[in-house]
């Protein structure tokens, strides 16, 4: 996972990458993709996450979701090691559902922070395999619980942090949140790659 | 009493026939899938070959760049997948790809032509030579300028092709060029099953035994075609991708002949086939010398527009197009010199629009155009060939800008004067300094003429 892209990940343009002492000494990524590509992105004003949404994004997601580039994940790992890397709480990725992650071969949010470099664990589990995107905002708002623990899993009196690839109406995250505080967990955020 | 065995749908064998297909992608039902599987109709093969070296199974790809290796949920395993083609379904260790072995389709041999134009001396002439390199199974070049009346030429070789129960694919590497050649092959051939795929193309029903699809979507067949006709043999990306030459070669049978067909052949194809099987047509089907461009100066024309003015002599021809009511064309060799340049155009004319390949609204704005409904358009060299506007004009800007290559100069001064009723036109190649690309575009015009009218 670790070699140096020779071509945008995005645009297949060829990159020019020069290595930099600061990228050795600071252990920097590699970029991969394009300063053209790169400019399509538009930071996020809030705290939460670290992108806006926008016709770029609706492209990666596209490309790394449903043709299902998984090399795509690597995109943003400089920026998700730099805002994660220092933090306390633990990190739950949220999760999919074990048939839908048969279907798509690889969980996008697992992924995303493999290639940051985040050490994550895993407490939840989905319930169905009925997508967000399919409902409308009212279908999601009264949606049936969406996560349930997983057998055995413990939860501790502690610090956790939610992170998944699209916050819209923020509903997936409120279900997690939810399942996770009755089981006693001191405090729970959240994280995401995109604002939508 | 009802039939309890199976009978393979009709439908199936006719859309597997010749392709290789993602198992998880095909229209049908699992069910007939697994049965034909059965009756060892359709065999599997591997997405990924790992051995002698990596290589992708559906188009070929070997660069070990453009494989990824990923932690597989589907197989618990470690798998590679192609990044090559993995706009078409992804393709990776775990995938497995069908090619259809069972009963042929029943090829309908009733074909009729029906196109009622005449042949000038020279489009016989190489139509006649073209179909006796097509019964003898030999490759043939037909290298003729722009605007001769390329596609008709190939009616008679394809007609009889589709007698004897040959499948023929006709495959250039433009989407534009597949819309195009659609309507005008139905037309000519009514009563046959034409199937036009491109990237985005609707599921077509039956068997087509006549195929016109970019060169990309060959990746999708293999062994398929008893004929490969490559049209505009020469446009970007075609020459410059070489697994696309390869798709073209895996998707015939071993022995098909392929046709090439362009306006500009590259050195190598003419060395290949100058001596034998070649055609040569330098003259326009209307009989009318090609137009020679003109090359004038517009020095500094980047800084102009930076500083947010239209030059002179670019802005005074434009005037004058829009004067005398001429549609025009106006090439840019970036898009981001394009982007700066339209408002200071849309000053003259707020009409003008600008195209370029990313652009979703691209066919409907070259319709426009068409239709006299804006007065002219920007464009970067997509819109380079394959494009017919009757009477229009054309400048290229920055025509000494690396992208406009002799052949990309020589296609853009073709979309000049194809019409019987305005056979002449104005082609101007505005610059910088002047290339020996662009020395070459307009010798090998001026050859052309020579040679056309030389008897």
């Amino acid at each position: 996972m670790n070699k140096i892209e020779s071509h945008c990940l995005m645009c297949t343009q060829s990159l020019k990458i020069t290595i930099s002492w600061k990228m050795i000494l600071t252990k920097q990524f590699s970029p991969t993709i394009c300063e053209r590509c790169v400019a399509r992105f538009v930071p996020s004003q809030s705290a939460t996450s670290l992108y806006q949404y926008n016709e770029a994004m609706k492209d990666y997601l596209h490309q790394l979701k449903f043709l299902q580039d998984v090399a795509l994940a690597k995109v943003f790992r400089q920026e998700l090691h730099n805002r994660l890397t220092k933090e306390k709480a633990i990190i739950l990725p949220i999760p999919m559902h074990p048939l839908k992650q048969q279907e798509r071969t690889f969980s996008h949010t697992d992924e995303l922070l493999k290639a940051a470099h985040i050490p994550f664990i895993q407490l939840l589990e989905k319930t169905t395999t009925e997508t967000q995107s399919s409902k409308n905002r009212e279908q999601r708002i009264q949606a049936a619980p969406l996560f349930r623990l997983k057998e055995g899993a413990q939860v501790e009196h502690k610090n956790y942090l939610l992170f998944d690839d699209i916050k819209t109406t923020g509903t997936t995250l409120q279900h997690a949140e939810h399942v996770l505080m009755q089981s006693g967990a001191k405090n729970v955020q959240y994280f995401t790659l995109i604002e939508g | 009493m009802r039939y309890r065995g199976w009978l393979l749908p009709p439908a199936l064998r006719d859309f597997h026939e010749g392709r290789i297909w993602l198992k998880d992608h095909s229209p049908f039902s699992s069910v007939d899938l697994e049965k034909a599987i059965q009756r060892k109709y359709v065999s599997i093969i591997e997405g990924i070959q790992m051995k002698p070296a990596i290589k992708c199974n559906r188009c070929h790809n070997t660069d070990p760049h453009l494989f990824t290796q990923f932690d597989c949920s589907k197989c618990q395993q470690q798998c590679v997948y192609c990044r090559h083609c993995i706009k078409m379904g992804r393709v990776s260790s775990c995938t497995q790809l069908m090619i259809w072995t069972g009963p042929k389709a029943i090829k309908i041999n009733k074909h009729s032509l029906k196109w009622a134009g005449q042949y000038t001396e020279l489009q016989q002439q190489a139509a006649n030579e073209t179909l006796a390199s097509m019964k003898a199974k030999r490759s043939h070049l037909i290298h003729a300028v722009c605007g001769a009346g390329k596609t008709e030429l190939l009616f008679p070789s394809v007609y009889d092709a589709l007698k004897r129960g040959l499948r023929v694919c006709i495959a250039t590497p433009r989407t534009d060029v597949v819309l195009e050649l659609y309507p005008r092959f139905q037309q000519a051939f009514p009563e046959t099953t034409i199937h036009a795929l491109y990237g985005g193309a609707p599921y077509q029903n039956g068997y087509a035994q006549l195929v016109i699809a970019t060169t990309h979507q060959l990746y999708r067949f293999e062994k398929a075609f008893d004929v490969i006709i490559v049209d505009e043999a020469d446009a970007f990306p075609y020459t410059f991708d070489e697994t696309l030459q390869r798709a073209v070669e895996k998707a015939k049978k071993e022995k098909a002949p392929l046709v090439f067909v362009t306006a500009t052949p590259s050195a190598a194809l003419l060395h290949t086939f100058q001596q034998e099987s070649y055609s040569f047509i330098p003259k326009r089907y209307h009989n009318h010398p090609l137009p020679v461009p003109q090359v004038r100066s517009l020095w500094g024309y980047e800084k102009c527009f930076k500083r947010g003015k239209i030059p002179k002599r670019l802005k005074k021809w434009v005037e004058e197009r829009l004067h005398q009511k001429d549609p025009f064309l106006l090439f840019f060799p970036t898009i981001d010199l394009m982007k700066r340049a339209t408002p200071l155009v849309q000053e003259l004319n707020e009409d003008i629009l600008a195209v370029h390949a990313a652009d979703p609204e691209r066919k409907e704005k070259v319709l426009k155009l068409r239709n006299k409904e804006v007065p002219g358009l920007l464009t970067t060299t997509i819109l380079e060939r394959g494009i017919t506007i009757s009477n229009v004009q054309v400048a290229v800007i920055g025509a000494e800008s690396l992208i406009f290559t002799a052949n990309a100069l020589i296609q853009i001064a073709g979309r000049v004067g194809r019409d019987v009723q305005f056979p002449d036109g104005e082609v101007l190649f505005f610059h910088h300094g002047i290339t020996a690309e662009m020395d070459e575009a307009c010798a090998k015009i001026q050859f052309y003429n020579k040679k056309g009218f030389s008897e």
